[in-house]
């Protein structure tokens, strides 16, 4: 569309390089922190311009925060949450929309409520699950009897048992067990026409080869959408990775968590000097990852979200 | 909505929602139920004997004035955070939408705040904003009063609802950058040959046609903002000074696991389940009528 | 009666598995500790694995006091806590009201230590002891508030000591102000230096039943002792601008305002001692002395803060074995020297001290001035008041406290109302404690 407007586009693009600067003084700040000696950064007055103490710093972090491994181990986690809920997501979605079977609202209903109550608030009991996953089945188990009669035909105790601490499975699947992406693609599948399904049928297809070759080639956008916003919702991940990963020496944590100790506070570290030219350099290695994958998934991520949303 | 055309097969119908089930069943309900009674028992941190005590643990949470607080704080928080990221993330994506030379680069640009790990985002506000250090040191050098989120509440709540905009900005931004481009061309060029001006065509035709993702983005960023503004309020000021950023999260966070009364959190979890049950309920109902209008 | 174990389906044992050193007890320590001090730790944990080949220990910090808490409550519940556990002060009493401990004697005893219970600086095992004087658990970490000063900022007003009272306080921060300092003291929001340690030195109750020694049933009683006068005249104070608050949210916390010289007097733990000296701005004298007492009442010992190390139950007899190992190696003169010379805490046995005082330790320069901790924790016997603080849901009752603070200094409620209310929501708290806990003994 061509049109002459040129205070407009004054207007915009005045708009946008203000939104541009906004976006960027605090990462800007953050880079400039990450520059200076500890000494500089506690002095109390603002730093604009970077120091020459980058490269230190930013090794101390990295040695201090072990953030190799720590890294590795948030793009396992993230790369597990995100496949796993797309998986997840794009079969269970499938199974709501294209089936009936008695109680199927029932477990809609169910699978979004799940939406209602963040980790933060049930994470002790969370916990527990984590330390033995199949805790749940025992107790029923238990409370119907089944452990006792077992017991009683075979002489065998059942004592169910699945540690999930310290090991990637323990990290990524609680983090699976919410309703976001289903919606996105029980949205998805609802915008596709009924012809589809159709014509699928026409040519044969039954239920798995409909969702693989029919379904799947179309959202692409949407697995694209909700896999970069699953990855960053995990690689965000705090609360979580530090309780679930108590061996820091074998296994390790993420990277948050261990940005998160890299910048102690006065009140609980028992009087460490928090120093945070190291802390603002492992601010900087930790948030590089995400923006990568944005700035190199941000194509199909914008258009995914075209008339489904979430 | 329903579909129309489905397979018959129960069984496999069945056999894809298991997995999420189970997981769901182990991950959501079990812990869930866990805290409910907890909700109605005087649990002890480290175990032992626990005694139920019916709805007492409710009545005291409606008997605190702090949690009444909180809840307001809260939804003072959502609504400010609601309107700040929505405006922004909404003046950007048409500002993008026009496809100026070079918006591209912008719209990259404008999506990495979203991007931003939020302990880090929120460190580097931190930074930003104290009172000694920051980008105000120097007015406060001249009047203490000016910049204190360290003594004055307002200041430290109006740090975290910046600190939350500046990344939920680009979540809206995204959203809304989608929602505009979706709208068919051909109806903006006809108007451009009604002869209606660009202002005219954003405020007649782009943001009526984009409504419904408006009202599913305000309740959204409603929802999430109870939920994720913990690393935020952790980071940045710990529920303070005196209460005054204590968000009902951040609240729960505190009162069960760092003052360990299990009880009083599990159920003030269970009142924070409903109030999102019944903010949850009206996102469904726009999520369901935005379907219709595709 | 044996468990058969039916199913097992393991699928992250082979992530945790022990590849090397297979005869080798290993077991896990916990602490909060981060930053230097918890590099201290590891190094102490290292020279106890290098002093012997029969068990390794495995440290991890939590990241924060707080957290290796909860951690650990989260990680026992699941019964796959650590064998030993650093936990703070305030969470003291809800672990020693649970079964979730082996007690410290016990374990000693049964692992055939013979250990000097008397030895320790009775302020300190005290604090940590129940009702009877047994310790449960070790003491670890303690320190003690001091009131630093500036010497240089001294000498420009004439004088060579600190104050040994808070009226002569008082005096040398009007002076400072006056000789053109903007910061005479310095003083973040928190309960411990102020209410708690005040309390402590004049024998001021903080709470019934003597601090909450003798029952659960205790009450806050702060807000009708000497405590409010000496507040007032803190407000008063920091009124007229001699104290000035600071915080890491505001920019400098304290210790780096008294470091920088931006602040000249402030009440901090002996802890910090170490991280100050390292900090200090190049050729800055400065020292530490006893808090001050008000003019005309008698000093008592002050509290000590810290925190302490506990056996978890639920553990083999080779992992306890351990345990008692490492307590017996960190109750060792050497490395209570080890851990003062690299933290600011102060050894927790009169040995100890005395070890480290023969070995002229304190007569150094980085050092000197640490041995006053244990004099202001030796400062009189323990008596009722001064022997500690058992009070349950402690941490919430701090943050009141703490919230009040904040809330009195920010000129929003008067020094009454605040503490009132804080007293009120904090004995709110200790009743639902109590309720939590109905049946259980004071042990």
């Amino acid at each position: 569309m061509i049109e002459r407007t040129p205070l407009l586009n004054l207007a915009t693009y005045t708009v946008m390089i203000l939104g541009a600067f906004m976006v960027f003084v605090p990462l800007w700040l953050v880079f400039v922190g990450s520059t200076l000696t500890v000494r500089e950064i506690n002095i109390p007055e603002l730093h604009v311009w970077p120091g020459s103490h980058f490269f230190e710093n930013v090794q101390a972090a990295w040695a201090r925060g072990h953030l190799g491994g720590r890294l590795f181990n948030s793009l396992i986690m993230a790369l597990g949450v995100a496949t796993g809920k797309v998986v997840m997501s794009a079969l269970t979605a499938f199974g709501l929309v294209y089936f009936r079977f008695p109680g199927r609202m029932l477990v809609f209903w169910m699978i979004f409520i799940t939406l209602m109550l963040p980790l933060e608030v049930r994470i002790v009991p969370t916990y527990a699950v984590a330390a033995n996953a199949l805790w749940p089945f025992q107790s029923i188990l238990d409370v119907t009897g089944l452990t006792d009669l077992i017991q009683r035909f075979s002489g065998i105790q059942v004592a169910l048992e699945w540690n999930l601490l310290n090991s990637y499975t323990g990290l990524i699947l609680p983090l699976i067990a919410t309703a976001t992406g289903t919606f996105l693609y029980r949205q998805f599948y609802l915008t596709v026409p009924d012809e589809l399904l159709e014509a699928a049928r026409m040519d044969g297809a039954g239920p798995f080869r409909f969702l693989v070759e029919f379904l799947m080639p179309l959202s692409r956008a949407n697995m694209a959408a909700l896999f970069t916003i699953m990855f960053l919702y995990a690689w965000n991940q705090y609360l979580w990775p530090l309780l679930a990963t108590p061996d820091r020496a074998g296994f390790g944590t993420t990277a948050v968590v261990e940005l998160k100790l890299l910048a102690p506070t006065v009140s609980t570290n028992g009087g460490g000097t928090p120093d945070w030219n190291v802390a603002m350099a492992g601010c900087l290695i930790v948030m590089l990852p995400p923006l990568l994958l944005v700035a190199f998934m941000q194509r199909y991520f914008v258009r995914g979200l075209i008339a489904t949303e979430k | 909505m329903e579909k129309r055309a489905t397979f018959s097969k129960t069984s496999i119908g069945v056999m894809f929602i298991l997995p999420q089930v189970l997981l769901v069943f182990t991950f959501f309900y079990w812990p869930t139920g866990a805290a409910m009674y907890w909700a109605f028992t005087l649990e002890r941190p480290w175990g032992g004997g626990n005694e139920w005590v019916g709805f007492d643990n409710f009545r005291q949470v409606f008997a605190d004035r702090a949690y009444w607080g909180s809840i307001f704080r809260s939804l003072v928080f959502a609504a400010a955070t609601a309107t700040l990221s929505m405006g922004f993330g909404l003046l950007l994506a048409v500002a993008c939408d026009r496809g100026l030379k070079g918006y591209q680069a912008f719209r990259t640009v404008f999506v990495w705040p979203y991007a931003v790990v939020a302990p880090a985002a929120a460190l580097a506000f931190r930074f930003i904003f104290a009172p000694e250090a920051g980008i105000f040191a120097a007015l406060v050098k001249q009047n203490p009063a000016f910049w204190n989120p360290a003594q004055n509440g307002y200041h430290a709540m109006a740090m975290i609802i910046i600190c939350y905009s500046w990344k939920y900005a680009a979540y809206c931004f995204i959203f809304f950058l989608a929602a505009l481009q979706a709208i068919p061309r051909s109806v903006i060029e006809a108007s451009a040959l009604d002869g209606a001006g660009m202002l005219r065509r954003v405020f007649d035709i782009q943001l009526p046609l984009i409504t419904p993702t408006f009202f599913f983005m305000l309740v959204i960023s409603i929802t999430d903002s109870f939920q994720d503004s913990f690393g935020i309020v952790d980071v940045m000021t710990d529920g303070g000074p005196a209460k005054a950023t204590e968000l009902l999260v951040y609240k729960i966070y505190f009162d069960g696991f760092r003052g360990l009364d299990y009880s009083g959190a599990a159920a003030q979890s269970i009142v924070l389940m409903l109030i999102m049950m019944v903010l949850t309920f009206f996102q469904f109902r726009y999520i369901e009528r935005r379907v219709h209008y595709s | 009666m044996l468990k058969k174990i039916l199913m097992s389906a393991v699928l992250s044992a082979a992530l945790v598995s022990n590849v090397y050193a297979a005869d080798r007890v290993k077991f896990d320590f916990w602490h909060g500790l981060t930053g230097n001090l918890g590099e201290v730790v590891a190094e102490v944990c290292k020279r106890f694995n290098d002093s012997q080949s029969d068990y390794e220990i495995v440290c991890t910090s939590q990241g924060s006091y707080p957290n290796a808490l909860q951690n650990a409550i989260a990680a026992y519940r699941a019964k796959k806590g650590p064998t030993i556990v650093q936990i703070f002060d305030a969470g003291t009493l809800d672990l020693m009201l649970s079964d979730a401990y082996v007690p410290a004697r016990k374990l000693m005893e049964d692992n055939g230590y013979k250990i000097d219970w008397d030895d320790y600086v009775p302020a300190i095992a005290n604090y940590y002891a129940d009702s009877k004087g047994v310790l449960n658990s070790f003491p670890f970490n303690s320190s003690t508030a001091l009131l630093y000063w500036n010497k240089d900022a001294f000498a420009k007003i004439g004088k060579t000591e600190a104050p040994k009272t808070w009226e002569e306080t008082f005096d040398a921060l009007k002076a400072l102000k006056a000789a053109g300092y903007e910061c005479p003291m310095g003083w973040e929001n928190d309960t411990w230096q102020i209410m708690e340690q005040f309390s402590a030195i004049h024998a001021l109750p903080i709470a019934s039943q003597s601090n909450g020694y003798k029952g659960l049933n205790a009450e806050l009683q702060f807000n009708k002792t000497k405590f409010m006068d000496y507040l007032k005249l803190f407000k008063k104070g920091y009124d007229d601008g001699l104290i000035k608050i600071k915080s890491p949210e505001t920019g400098e916390d304290v210790d780096q305002a008294f470091a920088n010289g931006n602040c000249q007097m402030m009440m901090e733990s002996v802890a910090d001692h170490g991280s100050i000296g390292k900090t200090q701005k190049p050729g800055m004298n400065w020292d530490v002395a006893m808090l001050p007492v008000m003019a005309g009442m008698e000093r008592h010992n002050t509290f000590v803060g810290g925190a302490s190390l506990w056996a978890l139950q639920g553990k083999s007899a080779s992992e306890y074995k351990g345990a008692a190992a490492f307590f017996n190696f960190i109750a060792k003169p050497e490395s209570a020297l080890f851990w003062s010379t690299n933290t600011g805490y102060i050894p927790v046995t009169k040995s100890g001290f005395e070890f480290m005082k023969a070995q002229g330790f304190y007569d150094k320069a980085p050092y000197k001035g640490r041995e006053v901790a244990i004099a202001s924790l030796n400062a009189s016997p323990v008596t009722e008041y001064t022997r500690g603080i058992r009070l349950g849901g402690y941490t919430q009752v701090r943050k009141e406290i703490r919230d009040a603070f904040t809330e009195i200094f920010a000129n929003k409620v008067s020094v009454d109302e605040g503490m009132n209310a804080a007293v009120e929501r904090g004995n709110i708290v200790l009743r639902k404690f109590e309720k939590t806990y109905a049946g259980k003994v004071m042990p």
